[in-house]
């Protein structure tokens, strides 16, 4: 013992040759910093530039991307968009996916395959479903409307009007990310010890109050993590917004980061799209910061 | 009270309870399934009979839509390129992390927790505000419209070096340090002691991400112009706008969808404890 604590102790006090180091650093460090690092920074750089793609050369326009972006109500609408669509697919997708787990964390017949039913979305291209999407929410002959005239409402025009494509949008994206935060919880549930319901089931807790007083509190570090991811993926949605609608109709379904694509690679203004990119990693830190300083507040660990 | 809930309840609540739940999770199954169902059923279908609302299923299957899908259409070529250049990408991409999620977990140097950190908070940006400066650097390089351009802008995975990471952690560290007094290398001990060991770790982080680079298509479709370097989603996204002409030829354009979409399942199908195990255990924040 004495002399395995010892070897410990030397072991630990020891660096690694740096070589060594390198050797297993670099092979994922270079292509981070050639990939990641470097073009955050570079995009950084060009937001203040009036850099148009095709000159070779630029000029430092200091702030002056910012400012018309702040004058141009586009941005803001972008800006709303992004919120919206990004609440209106988390919530659901949070809220949603934690019922479907509480339904079938205790396995039943049947419940194998809707696991698989319920995560199969996730897996399959967004491109190719958001087609099939936009076969479904055909304004004239989509089955979506035939359901709804069933259901005896009236008909929606769904992704070409600019009132309800936002919607459409994310029904598709609640859609395909249900089945994730479903799986993350139903892991979560599972990892919960019986005790604790045992124990409130003797101080006669009803099933209710086991739920907001056991339950949520051991699932909160699941619910936090699916909160920062699935934000972070809305933030970033384009696929179905490319096939759907392409930010229209009247760019009723444009966020930021589908603004940020028309700029660099239709308008080629790479100074406004590079300074879209940076209000958005700002946005992002932003609310991570602040889910992180509220989660002290709700997260049990 | 101090019975169990579930005991006390008369039969009657039980019963309402149960329907209660059956009916949610089918409501909830059917929404999921649908879209599934209704692009194979339209695959297979007329061009007459595609637009006629009244028409569920195909009354005389169409099946000649799906092999001029499989063998006049450029589809199969796409899923071709997905597949091998999503093969090239997962296993760099698990070299690479592997090697770094071992570095961080096991070799001792100055500015390991600072190296963590950068992985971490890379983690997290929008990978998007990289895309300007990545295209630019691939034009320099000669590299947009190759496939050698899709694969090394892809070599590294942040989730894969986090997954890693997170299941090297669980590894007494005695393992490895009894493996390097026998002389071992850190290169053996990575592979022939840790590897095994996380075994399942490392194959969810390939079946995530080489679903993740197959389906991959703002990124693919920024940096390739040919249709010969077309990943599926792109190839499928010109298909629909050309040949399908925004709905003139909706029968083949959901042929091919289903094309592409039924051989994933089916590989989502045997491999389901991987994603389902896996996102679920060792993703979920440990700390």
């Amino acid at each position: 013992m004495r002399n395995g604590a010892g070897i410990k102790r030397r072991f630990q006090k020891r660096y690694d040759k740096p070589p060594v180091v390198l050797l297993f650093v670099l092979p994922a460090f270079i292509p981070l910093i050639v990939f990641w690092i470097y073009p955050i920074c570079r995009s950084i750089f060009l937001s203040f530039t009036n850099w148009d793609f095709i000159s070779p050369t630029y000029k430092l326009v200091g702030l002056k991307n910012y400012l018309s972006l702040f004058r141009n109500p586009r941005f803001f609408e972008a800006l709303w968009h992004t919120v919206v669509f990004t609440a209106g697919t988390l919530i659901p997708t949070i809220v949603l996916g934690l019922i479907l787990a509480l339904l079938l964390v205790k396995n039943f017949r049947g419940s194998g395959i809707m696991k698989f039913i319920l995560f199969s979305p996730w897996i399959t291209p967004t491109v190719a479903i958001s087609i099939v999407w936009t076969w479904i929410f055909k304004a004239d002959g989509g089955i979506a409307n035939t359901i709804l005239s069933a259901l005896g409402a009236s008909p929606l025009k769904w992704i070409s009007s600019s009132d309800t494509a936002m919607l459409s949008v994310v029904i598709v994206t609640i859609w395909k990310s249900l089945g994730y935060a479903m799986i993350f919880y139903l892991s979560a549930l599972e990892k919960v010890p019986g005790e604790l319901y045992e124990a409130g089931a003797l101080d006669g807790a009803s099933k209710w109050r086991q739920f907001f007083d056991i339950t949520l509190p051991s699932i909160s570090p699941t619910t936090f993590f699916l909160m920062i991811i699935t934000m972070v993926n809305s933030l970033q949605a384009y696929d179905q917004i490319q096939i759907l609608t392409q930010g229209g109709p009247s760019g009723s379904t444009r966020t930021l980061l589908y603004m940020y694509y028309q700029l660099g690679f239709q308008e080629f203004n790479m100074g406004q799209a590079t300074a879209v990119a940076v209000i958005m990693i700002l946005l992002t830190v932003v609310l991570s910061v602040f889910q992180f300083k509220a989660s002290e507040k709700w997260v049990h660990y | 009270m101090n019975t169990r809930y579930s005991d006390k309840n008369p039969l009657i609540l039980r019963i309402l309870g149960i329907a209660g739940k059956t009916v949610i999770l089918g409501i909830a199954c059917v929404f999921t399934a649908f879209p599934f169902l209704w692009m194979v059923l339209s695959s297979l279908k007329t061009k007459a009979d595609i637009l006629n609302t009244d028409v569920f299923f195909p009354p005389d299957p169409q099946w000649n839509n799906i092999t001029s899908i499989l063998f006049d259409s450029p589809i199969p070529k796409y899923i071709f390129n997905s597949m091998w250049v999503s093969l090239a990408i997962v296993a760099l991409q698990i070299v690479t992390g592997a090697m770094l999620a071992y570095a961080i977990v096991f070799l001792k140097f100055r500015m390991r927790r600072v190296l963590f950190a950068v992985v971490m908070a890379t983690y997290m940006l929008p990978v998007a505000a990289t895309y300007i400066p990545s295209y630019i650097i691939l034009a320099d390089w000669g590299l947009l419209d190759s496939f050698g351009g899709l694969i090394i802008s892809s070599t590294v995975s942040i989730f894969g070096i986090f997954l890693l990471r997170q299941a090297f952690m669980q590894i007494p560290k005695g393992l490895v340090e009894a493996a390097r007094m026998d002389g071992a290398s850190h290169w053996r001990a990575l592979w022939e002691i840790v590897c095994p060991m996380t075994k399942s770790s490392f194959i969810t982080f390939g079946l995530m991400n080489f679903i993740g680079t197959y389906n991959n298509y703002m990124w693919p479709s920024l940096i390739t112009k040919t249709s010969d370097y077309f990943l599926v989603s792109q190839g499928l996204r010109a298909f629909f706008v050309r040949d399908g002409a925004y709905g003139t030829e909706w029968a083949l354009v959901m042929a091919a969808s289903a094309v592409v979409v039924i051989p994933l399942l089916v590989l989502f199908a045997f491999t389901q404890r991987w994603f389902i195990n896996g996102i679920g255990g060792e993703t979920g924040m440990k700390g």
